[in-house]
């Protein structure tokens, strides 16, 4: 319940969507994914979580208390960063971070200035002269110069290369190593299974998997075969189906796969997303 | 944290133009002029500040700094405010310099006279814009051009309004479109009311405002 972040019954509706109820913690000191299609939702959650929407229901507390009556001093331990976030685009970048810099009670100069190298920042130059990633780089550089304990990030590594972000995810682990907790969206799933100690998986607004990463994936299995030999197998018991250039794949739950004896493989985290997917689509249509 | 706030909006979320609105007061000096339409141009900067704010996402990036949605509220007020405060300083300035270098120029024909009345007026037409403006800009602060239509008719009809009262409503006319220091102690009285009215106004519409910014969802 004191945890960094506490969501209870969490709920918004759109036209043509509807989020939650959602409930879930997060565990101090550790990094969680938040995955999901496009659509599923995150952005929406964690906007809700950080104050921009309004949730119809539900509570979002942070170290226990509630965002609304604390802003100020939660924003202090809290840093937001989403992918195209626009901002300032004409001013240089030392401008803004003399301007924001004075709202921080713990700033820390030193962690500025090494997160600016580390990023290759230059401070002379203005958002709009940047890469997308690069303006990501310079968000997540503010966000880790106030002493954040909490870290939200929304797409961190969207539209990075290959570099910037093992840069970045590095980068986070170093600041869960320090006791930082993490949550960030994506739908890169490889990047989670470089970093994430837990996952949140949405779908259509709903919470299906809230656990320890290697757990959720160890759940299930993959067989992989023809299209026949997929048909062949009980429907109840797969989970998603899905054609590649050496045939079909399809998802089964671990003991499912040990009872009928098939030869599976491990599922990445991949593997299940886009199987259970392709379940819901079944299911939808 | 409001410090820091009407620090950011003068560093960051300011326009230029804006900057530059309070000096049209040198209006004053234009013979036979509608003088009021120099507040109306102020309320033009804020809107361009409001609209560089949308392309910028100077709300969304506000609200992830350890601020208030009031406090977000309240620092564009003041920010406003001080610009208003400006241009009225700068009015009167040109209001003595105008009574001092062209008294015998006669009396303006399209409105009120360049005297102390036409800063209570300021006042009046700051209240009616922070009214019509701010509750609905924050209400949904992407309709920026929604927002500025509405106050920009009120001040339209305002101008006009007071134009006509020069010439049909004998108090405006005889008493308040007249040169300086002539009725000195009624304009004076004029302006303290102007002035109240402008602080009760201003109160009201940051309330409302902040109230309906409390709701809004941001996109």
């Amino acid at each position: 319940m004191n945890g960094p972040l506490c969501v209870e019954g969490l709920g918004k509706v759109y036209p043509g969507f509807t989020l939650g109820p959602l409930g879930f913690d997060l565990e101090p000191g550790k990094i969680t994914g938040f995955i999901g299609r496009n659509g599923a939702g995150k952005t929406t959650t964690l906007h809700a979580v950080v104050g921009f929407l309004r949730p119809e229901r539900g509570t979002v507390r942070f170290w226990g208390q509630p965002l609304e009556g604390h802003e100020a001093e939660l924003r202090q331990r809290i840093g937001f960063v989403s992918a195209g976030m626009r901002f300032y685009q004409r001013q240089s970048l030392k401008r803004i971070t003399d301007t924001l810099r004075p709202f921080y009670d713990r700033w820390d100069e030193a962690a500025y200035e090494r997160y600016m190298r580390r990023f290759a920042l230059d401070e002379r130059k203005t958002p709009e002269k940047l890469s997308n990633g690069m303006q990501l780089k310079y968000l997540l550089c503010l966000a880790l110069s106030h002493g954040a304990e909490l870290l939200l990030l929304d797409e961190p590594t969207s539209g990075l290369d290959p570099v910037s972000r093992t840069e970045v995810l590095e980068t986070l682990l170093t600041l869960r190593d320090a006791g930082c907790t993490v949550l960030f969206s994506t739908h890169i799933t490889s990047d989670l299974e470089k970093t994430a100690d837990r996952i949140l998986y949405l779908s259509r607004g709903q919470l299906r998997a809230d656990c320890e990463l290697d757990a959720f994936t160890a759940a299930w299995r993959l067989f992989r075969g023809t299209a026949a030999e997929v048909e062949a197998l009980p429907p109840g018991l797969v989970h998603g189906r899905r054609r590649d250039r050496e045939g079909v794949s399809a998802l089964l739950r671990r003991e499912d796969a040990a009872a009928l004896g098939l030869r599976c493989e491990p599922a990445g985290l991949e593997d299940v997303m886009v199987h259970l997917e392709q379940e819901a689509d079944e299911d939808d249509a | 944290m409001m410090p820091n706030l009407l620090r950011k909006e003068l560093r960051l979320a300011r326009h230029p133009a804006a900057l530059f609105m309070p000096w049209l007061s040198v209006l004053c000096l234009v013979p036979n002029y509608p003088y009021p339409v120099m507040y109306f141009y102020l309320t033009l900067g804020v809107f361009f500040i409001c609209m560089s704010g949308r392309e910028n996402n100077d709300v969304g990036f506000t609200l992830t700094l350890p601020v208030t949605r009031r406090e977000l509220v309240a620092a564009r007020f003041g920010f406003v405010m001080l610009l208003e405060a400006f241009q009225l300083l700068l009015a009167c300035a040109f209001v003595a310099l105008r009574a001092l270098v062209f008294a015998d120029r006669g009396s303006n024909a399209a409105g009120m006279d360049a005297n102390l009345a036409l800063i209570g007026e300021g006042f009046l037409f700051y209240a009616a814009f922070h009214l019509s403006f701010f509750p609905s800009y924050y209400r949904d602060v992407t309709r920026v051009g929604v927002s500025f239509v509405k106050s920009s008719v009120l001040l339209g009809l305002m101008v006009t309004a007071e134009i006509v009262a020069c010439y049909a409503v004998p108090f405006w006319r005889d008493t308040l479109d007249r040169p300086d220091p002539e009725h000195f102690p009624a304009k004076l009285v004029f302006l303290g009311l102007c002035a109240l009215c402008y602080a009760l106004a201003s109160f009201a519409s940051l309330r409302v405002s902040q109230r309906r910014f409390a709701r809004l969802d941001l996109r």
